[in-house]
C-alpha cells in the first residue's frame, strides 16, 4: 500500500514513477489537457479523459482511498449543474418533455445541455485532482521557474502557499481556542453561527498582520531586492535538481499535437461534437426519441 | 494527590484521522489541591492529553471524567465551565473590539443574566490585575503580557475548577516569567484552581509545581512530587527533558551527600552548611 | 584590530513612541568573539540586533543619532544586498522566518539573492548542511519539520552567505531543551572551528554562559554593563537589580562566596562540571 504524503493541496504519493517525469510537464498537462474538454462537446471523449486520468493515477500509485476528500466537490458540481440546467431552467414549452416531478416539466434539450456541461467538467476536475496528487509544493514551483515566470510571481506563489498553510494550521488552533471558551455552534441560530466568522476572522488577522512583520523582516535580511517584474538571472539552483529529459520533450510534444489533432478534428471535420456523438444517441433512444 | 478527584483519565488512547497514535493507554487524577506540571518532548503527548482534559478531543478508547462527566457525551459549554483552557498565544483565543467584552464574552455565552455577567467580570479583572483604563482599548494593540492577562481573564470568568495553561513562560523574561506563575500560585493556594501547566521550563516548575507527569512518545512515564521525579535524571533523558541546573549540580555532587532532589539555590546552600 | 561592529553615541527612537529604545549606545563587538546581550524585554535588545543589519532604520521608521560601523564602515553607506553578507540575522519566530517550501530551497535562497554562481551554491551547501546537521531534513516542506530544526535551518541559511557577523536575536527562546541544546552545539562548533564573530541575545542563560566571552547588560535601551564573562558574572547583585536571573550553578557559587566559602579570587564556575569539581574540592578542604 503507497504511502501518502499530506502537501497543503492534497496528498502525494512517497514515491512514484510519475516524479521521474519533470515538473514542467506535468504542468504541461495540466493546463493543456485542461482545455481539451472546452473543444469537445460528445460526452465519450470526456470521459475518455477520464479514464485516462485514471489510469495515470493509478500509474503514479495515487492511493485512490485519499480522493475521497474530492468526491464531494464531483458531486455538488453534478447536482448544480443539473439543477441549474433543469430546475432553475425555467419553462420552455418548445422543448420537448421527457418526465415531469411534481408538476415541473424536465426537458430533453435540457437534460441533454446538463449531461453535455458536466461531460466537460468531470475532466478538468480529475487532471487537477491529478496533478495535485502528484505534485508537491516544490514541483509546481519549479515548473513555473522553468518557463521562465519572473521570480516575483514564483516567490509571491510559493509564500501564498506557506501563508495558506499556516493560515490551515491557525484555524485548527483558533477553533480549539473558541471552544475552550464554549463557543459550541451545533444546534444553534443563525445569528450564533454569524458570529462564528468574527471569532475565526479577528485571530487569523491579528496572527497574520503579527507574522508577515518577521516575514519581511526575514526576506529583507537575506539580501532580496524586489526588482520588479523583469527576470533577472538568478542561479534557480533548485532547477539543478531536476532534469528535462528526452522523455520530458516526447512528452510535451505529444501533448501539444493531441491538442493540434483536436482542434483539426472539431473546427476541420466536425467531429467530437454532439450531433456525432454516440452517447448521446443511446441517451436519444432511452429517453424517448430525439429530433427528427 | 491532595483532596478529592475532579478529573480522571483512564486508559486514555488518542489517534489522529490520519492512524498516528498521540496518546496510548494515559491515566492519571486530578484533585482538589494539585498544582501539575505536564512535562516531556515535543511530540510526547503533552499538549494533546491536555487537549482531551477539556473534551477539545475526544478519547480513542478509554475515557475522561471531569466531575462525573463524561467527555465524550458533555457539551463543549459544559466543559468550558469546569475545565479552562488559556492558550500559549492569545492572538488564538482574543477577537473582540474591547477588553471588557472580550472577559464579558464567556459568561454571555452560557447566558448568565446581565448583573452576573457584570460581577464576573469584575472579579476576573481584578484577579489578573488588568487596570480599568484598558477595558476599553482593542486587545490587538496591547503588549503581549496584558493580552495574556486578557485571555486568562477571559477563561476565568467561566469559573472553571481546573486551569490548564499552555507554555506560561515561553518568551517571557524572569520577571515576567515569576508574575505570571505566582499568579497562577495565587489562583491555586487562594482561589482553590487545580492548575496544569505545560512547559518545558524546569527550574520553573522546580520552583512553583508540586507535582510532575512526564510523557514520553504517548505515555505516562512517572506521575508523582516534582522532587522525586527531578531525582531520576535517567528517567527524564528517555524523552529529552533534563531537571534544572542546579539540580544537575547536586545529582554531580551525590557522592558528596546532595540530595539528588534538590530543587533550588538555597536547598543546595542548606546542605553545604550541613555537609561542611 | 578593527571592531566587527561599534556603536559610537547612537540613539534610535521609533516613530509613534516618547521614549527611545536605545539611548547613547557605546559598544564595541571584536572580531572573532562571542558576545551575549541579556537584559529584560523591552529593554532594546532587538532594536540593538536590528540596528546591526540594517533592519533600522531601513525597514522601520525612526529618529536616529549616532552611528553604526559594521567592519568601520557606516551601516547606512551599504546597500541591503551588501549588508547582508557582512551581518547575518536569525530571528525567534522560527516559522516566520521560514518562506520557502522546501528546506533545500531555503538554505539557498539568500545565496540566489547574492549572485553566487551554481558551483559556489554547490560548495556552501556541502559546508554548512552537516554544519547544522540539517542533512536528513533537505526536501521536506515546512511543516514536516520541527520548530528547533527550523532554527538550524534559518542558521544554515544565513551561515551560507558567509558574513563574519551572526546575529541572533533570542534563537530558542521558541524552542524546546532539545532544540535549544542542538542550536548552541552549533554555534559551539561555529566559534571552535571558524572563529566567528557572534552576537547573541538570550534569556536562557544556561548554554549561552560557557559560550560567551563578552557578556553585555542592556537596561532600559541603555547598556549599562559590559564584561568579560567571569567578572560580568561577579557583579551579580547588579543582575539582579536589574531582572537578570543568572543559572544555578553561578548563583550558587556567588552566594558561596559572599558568604565566605569560596576563595575570593577564584572565578565562578560556569558549567555543571566545572561546579561539582568545585563543591568537592571545596569540601576537601572543609574536612
Amino acid at each position: 500500500m503507497a504511502v501518502m504524503h499530506k502537501t497543503i493541496l492534497g496528498y502525494v504519493p512517497d514515491v512514484s514513477p510519475i516524479y521521474r517525469i519533470h515538473p514542467f510537464v506535468r504542468l504541461f498537462f495540466l493546463l493543456v489537457v485542461s482545455l481539451f474538454p472546452m473543444l469537445i462537446s460528445a460526452p465519450e471523449w470526456n470521459l475518455a479523459i477520464i479514464l485516462v486520468v485514471i489510469l495515470l493515477l493509478s500509474y503514479s500509485k495515487v492511493r485512490f482511498a485519499t480522493l475521497k476528500l474530492y468526491i464531494p466537490v464531483s458531486i455538488s458540481m453534478g447536482v448544480l449543474i443539473f439543477s441549474s440546467y433543469t430546475i432553475l431552467g425555467g419553462r420552455h414549452p418548445e422543448f420537448r418533455t421527457v418526465f415531469t416531478v411534481l408538476g415541473f416539466p424536465f426537458y430533453y434539450e435540457r437534460i441533454i445541455a446538463a449531461v453535455e456541461v458536466y461531460a466537460r467538467v468531470l475532466p478538468m476536475i480529475f487532471v487537477m485532482v491529478l496533478f495535485l496528487s502528484t505534485s508537491r509544493e516544490r514541483d509546481m514551483l519549479v515548473a513555473m521557474r522553468w518557463a521562465r515566470v519572473p521570480f516575483v510571481i514564483t516567490y509571491l506563489t510559493a509564500m501564498a502557499l506557506r501563508a495558506v498553510g499556516m493560515v490551515i494550521e491557525d484555524f485548527s488552533v483558533v477553533r480549539q481556542a473558541e471552544k475552550a471558551r464554549g463557543f459550541d455552534p451545533t444546534g444553534k441560530s443563525l445569528a450564533y453561527k454569524l458570529r462564528q466568522f468574527v471569532m475565526y476572522i479577528v485571530p487569523l488577522f491579528a496572527l497574520a498582520l503579527r507574522r508577515s512583520d518577521e516575514f519581511a523582516n526575514a526576506i529583507v535580511a537575506r539580501g532580496y531586492s524586489f526588482t520588479g517584474l523583469q527576470n533577472v538571472s538568478r542561479p534557480d539552483y533548485v532547477l539543478t535538481k531536476y532534469r528535462f529529459r528526452r522523455m520530458d520533450g516526447v512528452l510535451v510534444a505529444a501533448i501539444s499535437l493531441v491538442l493540434v489533432l483536436i482542434l483539426a478534428a472539431r473546427l476541420g471535420f466536425g467531429y467530437l461534437t454532439l450531433e456525432t456523438s454516440a452517447v448521446l444517441r443511446l441517451l436519444e433512444r432511452w429517453l424517448g426519441g430525439g429530433a427528427t | 494527590m491532595n483532596g478529592t478527584p475532579y478529573v480522571r483519565v483512564e486508559n486514555l488512547v488518542y489517534r489522529y484521522l490520519d492512524g498516528t497514535e498521540a496518546l496510548r493507554d494515559v491515566s492519571f487524577t486530578l484533585a482538589d489541591g494539585d498544582f501539575v506540571a505536564l512535562i516531556g518532548q515535543n511530540g510526547s503527548g503533552k499538549t494533546t492529553v491536555s487537549k482531551c482534559l477539556n473534551g477539545l478531543f475526544k478519547p480513542t478508547a478509554g475515557r475522561v471524567i471531569v466531575d462525573g462527566l463524561d467527555t465524550r457525551t458533555t457539551s463543549i459549554t459544559d466543559m468550558a465551565v469546569r475545565v479552562g483552557y488559556v492558550f500559549q498565544n492569545p492572538d488564538h483565543q482574543l477577537f473582540n473590539s474591547n477588553v471588557w467584552d472580550e472577559i464579558a464574552y464567556g459568561p454571555r455565552n452560557i447566558q448568565r443574566p446581565a448583573d452576573e455577567v457584570k460581577a464576573r467580570v469584575e472579579e476576573a479583572v481584578e484577579v489578573v490585575g488588568l487596570k480599568p483604563e484598558t477595558f476599553d482599548q482593542h486587545p490587538f494593540f496591547l503588549p503581549k503580557g496584558l493580552r495574556q492577562r486578557v485571555a486568562i481573564a477571559s477563561i476565568l470568568a467561566l469559573r472553571p475548577k481546573v486551569i490548564i495553561v499552555d507554555e506560561p513562560t515561553t518568551g517571557q523574561d524572569m520577571k515576567q516569567s515569576l508574575e505570571i506563575m505566582d499568579f497562577l500560585t495565587h489562583l491555586h493556594k487562594d482561589r482553590g484552581h487545580i492548575v496544569v501547566i505545560i512547559t518545558h521550563d524546569m527550574p520553573i516548575v522546580a520552583r512553583y509545581a508540586e507535582r510532575v507527569v512526564l510523557m514520553a512518545r504517548g505515555q505516562g512515564l512517572a506521575d508523582g512530587p516534582t522532587r522525586d521525579i527531578f531525582a531520576q535524571p535517567e528517567l527524564l533523558a528517555q524523552t529529552f527533558v533534563e531537571p534544572p541546573q542546579i539540580t544537575q549540580l547536586a545529582q554531580a555532587a551525590a557522592a558528596l551527600g546532595f540530595a539528588p532532589g534538590t530543587l533550588s539555590v538555597e536547598e543546595m546552600l542548606r546542605q553545604f552548611e550541613a555537609l561542611r | 584590530m578593527t571592531a566587527a561592529i561599534r556603536f559610537e553615541a547612537y540613539t534610535w527612537r521609533y516613530t509613534g513612541t516618547q521614549e527611545p529604545a536605545l539611548k547613547n549606545v557605546n559598544l564595541d563587538i571584536e572580531q572573532g568573539t562571542v558576545v551575549g546581550i541579556i537584559g529584560p524585554n523591552g529593554s532594546g535588545k532587538t532594536t540593538l540586533a536590528y540596528s546591526m543589519n540594517g533592519l533600522v532604520p531601513n525597514q522601520y521608521r525612526g529618529a536616529r543619532k549616532g552611528s553604526v560601523y559594521v567592519m568601520e564602515k557606516e551601516v547606512m553607506d551599504f546597500s541591503q544586498a551588501q549588508l547582508c553578507q557582512q551581518v547575518g540575522l536569525v530571528f525567534s519566530d522560527p516559522e516566520a522566518q521560514f518562506t520557502a517550501m522546501t528546506v533545500e530551497d531555503e538554505v539557498v535562497f539568500g545565496m540566489e539573492n547574492i549572485g553566487l554562481t551554481l558551483d559556489e551554491i554547490r560548495a556552501r551547501l556541502d559546508w554548512v548542511v552537516p554544519l547544522t546537521e540539517i542533512e536528513p531534513l533537505m526536501d521536506k516542506p515546512p511543516y514536516e519539520v520541527s520548530g528547533g530544526q527550523k532554527q538550524r535551518v534559518a542558521l544554515a541559511s544565513v551561515l551560507a552567505m558567509r558574513p563574519p557577523v551572526i546575529v541572533l536575536d533570542e534563537p530558542t527562546s521558541m524552542l524546546d531543551p532539545l532544540g535549544r541544546k542542538r542550536v548552541f552545539e552549533v554555534l559551539g562548533r561555529l566559534k571552535r572551528e571558524y572563529q566567528s564573530t557572534i552576537v547573541v541575545i538570550e534569556h536562557s542563560l544556561e548554554y549561552l554562559v560557557p559560550l560567551a566571552d563578552v557578556m553585555v547588560l542592556l537596561y532600559h535601551g541603555e547598556v549599562l554593563l559590559v564584561d568579560e564573562a567571569l567578572p560580568f558574572f561577579e557583579r551579580m547583585d547588579d543582575l539582579l537589580a536589574h531582572d537578570v536571573f543568572p543559572p544555578g550553578v553561578l548563583e550558587f557559587f556567588y552566594r558561596l562566596k559572599v558568604a565566605g566559602h569560596y576563595p575570593v579570587p577564584s572565578p565562578l564556575p560556569l558549567t555543571v562540571p566545572s561546579g561539582a569539581m568545585q563543591l568537592r574540592a571545596l569540601m576537601e578542604v572543609a574536612r
